[in-house]
């Protein structure tokens, strides 16, 4: 798993039969020194995450299969929206 | 998945049987800094990847990698890591948009 900033919205034009009515969002990974990933990713989100949240992406499919039946091919799931961080770094800005 | 554009196709003699009839299509990973250009260039490392949609060279797809890739084909053994999920319409960036 891991943490990830949404940037945007993808509109697909043909998709695979079991990802139909899905939510598909563009995010960029995030990383301990605040960077982000050099790729853009492709998460499905079915917890109305919006643009410029910080979600916590789960890159096994399980859920997805639990959801889509055992043929969809979806992997990256938006498994929470971030409320806080606790690091050293916001520990020591305390 | 990660973003992809169609860079050419493959065609494989001889393959595995599970490999029979099946689209592979080359694809070029897409950067952050190439998608919000909107240039059409991809800039990571290509990829080979199973196509069940149809997508013409040029086109942008999402692609899922790992065993997830192999699901379409369950309760097949087919060894697959990476299928194109998704022909890309357009992407919303914040206030932008690229198709």
């Amino acid at each position: 798993m891991f943490l990830a900033r949404i940037g945007g919205t993808v509109v697909a034009a043909a998709k695979h039969s079991t990802l139909e009515g899905c939510r598909f969002l563009l995010a960029q990974r995030l990383e301990a020194d605040q960077s982000m990933g050099v790729e853009p990713i492709v998460v499905v989100d079915w917890l109305g995450a919006g643009s410029g949240s910080i979600v916590l992406v789960s890159t096994d499919g399980d859920i997805a299969r639990a959801k889509l039946g055992n043929t969809t091919p979806a992997r990256m799931v938006v498994v929470g929206i971030l409320d806080s961080v606790q690091s050293q770094e916001s520990a020591r800005q305390e | 998945m990660r973003l992809g554009i169609v860079r050419g196709h493959v065609t494989l003699h001889p393959a595995v049987t599970a490999y029979r009839g099946r689209t592979l299509a080359v694809l070029e990973p897409v950067t952050m800094e190439n998608l919000r250009a909107g240039n059409g260039l991809g800039g990571g490392k290509s990829l080979v990847a199973v196509d069940e949609l149809g997508a013409a060279d040029g086109q942008m797809v999402a692609f899922t990698e790992g065993r997830e890739a192999a699901n379409p084909f369950w309760p097949g053994a087919v060894p697959v890591d990476a299928y194109c999920a998704l022909i890309v319409d357009c992407i919303n960036i914040h206030a932008e948009t690229v198709s």
